[in-house]
């Protein structure tokens, strides 16, 4: 499971690299991709506006196959308050660009499983691969809005995992 | 004085049910029988030859068609006896797994290998001889000729045709043909005896399963093969040996024997949503396999029957 979490969190980031390289997030001085793993960096009382928040919910799995299937929710959230130069005013625009990103870093809807866990990455036989995303409504909270985006990802479990 | 507490068992409970064929060879007519003895110590994992395990099945029903009719006696008329007019049973499921045999036994028809093609993309590329010291996973090569294959590469192990007719393929039938034909593919074509390339050393190919056929006879050839085709129609129908297995949550289990079982529906799919709640995303496909089964004379009384059940209660449950 932990190889098919890795896997998908590295291809959203690789993907959004290039879709928009100007969507950074400086995490412990480093400048990344902006989308970060929830339970992967240090406990926050807010988001970060701007910025791809994954977060790995629900998980099934389906075992009475010739090769297990995992099934994991993935919340995607996002946040803006748009941008100052419009005064917040574009931060309807600026969450529109988001799910724009995001639909586009979602596709296409799979990405080769690797494990990221043993020094070079070694790729595995299978693909790690997803549903369509559900949009639910956005949220307001004052000068913000947000939307967490929900994704089931779905992995074989290969042998030694 | 040893004792005991015992329990009055429910019915099994299961969530699927684990599948077996067994060929039937077709040209002497002999199939597989199973010994409801060894119901107790048959491992679901590791069958034994020449069982093969196909995985999991779901929505498996079974239905007897069998008619019974009573002969009527005096005035007025009333049953004396019943006989048995008619003996047919058939049996429907789903695969969950799409392989070179959960595929075949789901088509009504004969079952091909697609041979990998050269680079003019018309013709096969040409099979090589097995050498001695083969195996049902290890396929002895020259080392020339086992360069032409690499890890991931899939392979029909099985002799050049010779212009026989009638079943073709042993100890699998996979073809009926009426008349000869001019291909000395063809029976790799229809071979069962396929497999996958895990690793090449030394000139041998060692394969990541058993050929389901046994080690290659003298004379085999190899021939790479990329996908699998059928088609609707022919006359040929597949026909195995099947066993089915409920595995009870109590460590009972339910056996169902069909000595000869044929398919006899043409391909079909049908689809399940990986996720119930999201009915229009993600499905799996599976493969939707109908059968009759054909009777066999029971050696014990010369009786003819269809099909057995054996059942084994789970320990200390009342009988």
């Amino acid at each position: 499971m932990q190889n098919a979490k890795d896997s998908f969190y590295l291809a959203l980031r690789s993907r959004l690299a290039v879709i928009n390289p100007q969507r950074t997030v400086l995490v412990r001085g480093a400048l990344r991709p902006g989308i970060l793993l929830e339970d992967a960096e240090a406990p926050v009382a807010q988001p970060p506006a701007d910025v791809f928040v994954m977060h790995w919910g629900a998980l099934g799995a389906e075992t009475e196959l010739p090769s297990a299937m995992v099934a994991m929710e993935c919340e995607i959230s996002y946040c803006t308050s748009g941008t100052q130069a419009f005064g917040g005013l574009d931060r309807g625009r600026s969450l529109t660009a988001m799910d724009r990103e995001l639909i586009a870093i979602l596709r296409p809807p799979s990405t080769p499983k690797v494990n990221y866990s043993v020094q070079p990455a070694a790729p595995m036989q299978t693909q790690v691969f997803w549903d369509e995303p559900t949009f639910p409504s956005i949220t307001v909270q004052r000068d913000r809005v947000s939307r967490s985006a929900r994704v089931m990802v779905y992995s074989y479990q290969e042998q030694g995992e | 004085m040893m004792t005991a507490n015992s329990f009055s068992a429910p019915a099994p409970v299961a969530r699927r049910i684990r599948a077996y064929f067994a060929p039937v060879d077709r040209a002497t007519q002999s199939r597989v029988s199973f010994d409801p003895a060894k119901i107790d110590s048959f491992s679901l994992d590791a069958p034994p030859t020449p069982w093969i395990d196909l995985g999991w099945i779901q929505n498996f029903t079974r239905k007897s068609a069998s008619k019974s009719g009573p002969i009527m006696t005096g005035i007025p008329a009333s049953p004396l006896e019943q006989t048995r007019g008619t003996l047919e049973a058939q049996l429907a499921f789903e695969f969950l797994s799409w392989t070179k045999l959960t595929m075949a036994l789901a088509t009504g028809s004969q079952h091909m290998n697609l041979l990998a093609t050269a680079v003019d993309g018309a013709n096969a590329i040409p099979a090589v001889a097995v050498q001695s010291g083969s195996t049902v996973s290890a396929i002895q090569l020259t080392t020339d000729a086992a360069a032409g294959f690499t890890p991931g590469s899939m392979i029909a192990v099985d002799a050049d045709y010779a212009g026989q007719t009638g079943y073709i393929g042993s100890p699998i039938s996979g073809a009926y043909l009426r008349q000869p034909l001019a291909d000395p593919d063809y029976i790799r074509r229809i071979t069962f005896n396929v497999g996958l390339v895990l690793g090449v050393s030394s000139g041998c190919l060692i394969l990541a399963q058993p050929l389901p056929g046994g080690p290659p006879a003298s004379g085999a050839k190899v021939q790479a093969i990329t996908a699998f085709v059928d088609r609707e129609g022919g006359s040929f129908y597949q026909e195995w040996s099947a066993l089915f297995v409920v595995a009870g949550s109590q460590g009972d289990r339910i056996f169902f024997h069909y000595p000869r079982l044929q398919s006899m529906a043409g391909a079909e799919e049908s689809a399940m949503p990986l996720d119930a709640k999201h009915k229009t995303g993600l499905a799996r496909i599976l493969l939707k396999g109908q059968f009759l089964a054909l009777p066999v004379t029971d050696p014990m009384d010369g009786e003819r029957v269809l099909c057995y059940r054996s059942f084994m209660p789970a320990a200390y449950s009342l009988v």
